[in-house]
């Protein structure tokens, strides 16, 4: 439960915590404030800069390394970071072929990492986005703010790292960017809503038999509540909902075991086994696996799993090596 | 003349709409559009007169929406001052060359084409940014048509495209928000115009008070 939070400001003493622990890889900055990476592989020509709401640690200072991520703006507790820090995190990271911007699909995040793009633009330096709308709960004809960016975050900024340090270009990894994003959905579950910062009481209720179904990860209800089933009963769902919404394309996938803050590896890994279980019965490919807590909703007990179809020229990006404070792959896994 | 008195009309203005602008984002959103958009040009003034800026000072007020100013319009704001900083103050508009030197008719249609231009390259910046239409019920709905008055440019300019803007901000009462924060609470925003647009509103209202004194233009609330 999220019953520790410092008073006042939540974020700044902890970016400070996590600065002092991984000094070896990355260093904050103050006002703005920003977190970069000491690092860079040398043939990297393009600077991959991320952000957002703070309360989905890991995400995304966590990923900040060799092999992933130059430099991240961090919000506050599930809010946007401010322009001017993304402006900053992007003049620190960029390299001679520019910056990318990698963004999950939220309003505050869109505009507020458009308004950087727009300044950093004014100052010559080249800008493209990748926008990442993996959350399959959120797709709808309706609304024309579409699906919003979840847990498929850690795969394209681990699949761009790696593409990022063979030297590619803006374009050519803006497009990349753009098909991992494409090639991924999640589908996330929740059985008790995050501990909310102001009352210290879960931010929504929820019976002891019920589950949120399609929840996001900023606490928000999901559109529907529905009667919790057997686990295995569940994971057999989402995975069925999961493939029928993923987009055509090669057989190969990576899989993301995603815990949203107060969910157990006992759990975490169980999910797993049978997830790898039931994709191969269904003619499926395991070729990649991650699973943990890399981005939570705070507290929230719950899990969300993310498919992402690997065309064969991405094997080797999943496999390279990185070196992050969260994610560690040594040589060519 | 004093330096920037566009942007000193257009801080009193606000000034003066400040209870409006408060009432109609407390209708449509979370009620504090009026107080950044007053504390903002304020403190725009408060550079300006330090630092004793001779030109318009947009770049000034640019700088200071993008990088002081909370909320997700004031740096919306911020853009559309920036480009306007560099049309009316930076050395790259061609229209003055192109116009020639001399008479007041020649200067007059030079400042409306520098007000186009930076209108109208700040529109498209908040379009990429902010992905508004007409119709949205957003800022765009009044900086749109007071771009299109100013880019029909001759005489009256000025009145025109505040006349366009005030119609546009107006407008945005009879919409359905489906982007921005008053498309969170739906129908109930209906009715109440966008206290975005008619804050884009009052910035033409001020240049015609400025440009064209005596035009008769109305304010936008």
């Amino acid at each position: 439960m999220s019953l520790f939070l410092a008073e006042g400001d939540p974020v700044a003493p902890a970016l400070r915590g996590f600065a002092r622990v991984h000094a070896d890889l990355v260093e904050l900055n103050q006002d703005p404030v920003f977190l970069r990476a000491r690092d860079r592989d040398p043939r990297r020509i393009v600077g991959l800069v991320s952000g957002g709401g703070s309360g989905h640690e890991p995400l995304h200072g966590g990923f900040l390394g060799r092999g992933m991520l130059d430099a991240v703006a961090p919000g506050q507790v599930f809010a946007s970071p401010h322009n001017r820090q993304v402006l900053e995190a992007s003049r620190a990271a960029a390299g001679p072929g520019g910056v990318i911007h990698i963004v999950k699909n939220y309003t505050g995040d869109r505009i507020n990492f458009g308004i950087a793009a727009e300044r950093l633009r004014h100052d010559g330096i080249e800008v493209r986005r990748v926008l990442i709308d993996d959350d399959l709960a959120t797709e709808s004809a309706e609304t024309a703010t579409g699906r919003r960016g979840t847990g498929a975050t850690v795969i394209v900024e681990k699949l761009l790292g790696a593409a990022a340090d063979e030297g590619l270009g803006l374009d050519e990894l803006a497009g990349l960017g753009t098909r991992f994003a494409a090639a991924s959905r999640s589908l996330a579950v929740a059985a008790r809503a995050q501990t909310s910062p102001q009352t210290g009481a879960p931010s929504f209720e929820l019976g002891p038999d019920e589950l949120e179904y399609g929840v996001g990860i900023h606490g928000e209800r999901a559109a529907k509540t529905i009667t919790r089933p057997p686990v295995g009963e569940l994971v057999t769902r989402m995975l069925d909902e999961l493939l029928a919404g993923l987009p055509p394309g090669p057989d190969d996938l990576v899989v993301l075991v995603n815990g949203l803050g107060g969910t157990t590896q006992l759990e975490l890994y169980s999910i797993f086994d049978q997830v790898a279980d039931e994709l191969p019965a269904r003619g499926l490919n395991v070729r990649g696996s991650q699973v943990g807590t890399y981005v939570p909703a705070l507290d929230m007990a719950g899990f969300s799993l993310t498919l992402t179809r690997l065309d064969p020229s991405w094997d080797r990006w999943w496999r390279a090596p990185a070196t992050t404070p969260a994610l560690v792959v040594k040589e060519n896994r | 003349m004093t330096a920037s008195p566009v942007l000193r009309r257009y801080a009193a203005g606000v000034d003066a709409a400040h209870a409006e602008l408060t009432r109609l984002d407390q209708l449509s959103g979370d009620g504090d559009f009026g107080d950044n958009l007053r504390s903002g040009l304020r403190r725009v003034i408060d550079e300006l007169d330090r630092a004793g800026t001779a030109g318009h000072g947009f770049d000034v007020a640019g700088r200071v929406f993008l990088d002081d100013v909370g909320g997700t319009s004031g740096p919306l704001f911020g853009l559309l001052f920036t480009e306007l900083g560099q049309a009316l103050d930076g050395s790259a508009t061609e229209a003055t060359d192109a116009s020639g030197a001399g008479s007041d008719v020649a200067g007059a249609v030079r400042d409306v084409r520098r007000w186009a231009v930076g209108a109208s390259a700040g529109l498209a910046a908040i379009q990429r940014v902010g992905e508004a239409e007409v119709g949205d019920c957003t800022l765009v709905d009044a900086l749109v048509p007071a771009v299109a008055a100013l880019e029909d440019d001759g005489a009256g300019a000025f009145a025109r495209a505040a006349e366009a803007a005030a119609d546009g901000a107006r407008s945005t009462a009879e919409l359905r928000a489906r982007l921005g924060r008053a498309s969170y609470v739906g129908d109930r925003a209906k009715g109440v115009a966008d206290p975005g647009a008619v804050g884009v509103a009052l910035l033409f209202w001020a240049l015609a008070e400025v440009e064209e004194p005596g035009s008769g233009v109305t304010l936008p609330y």
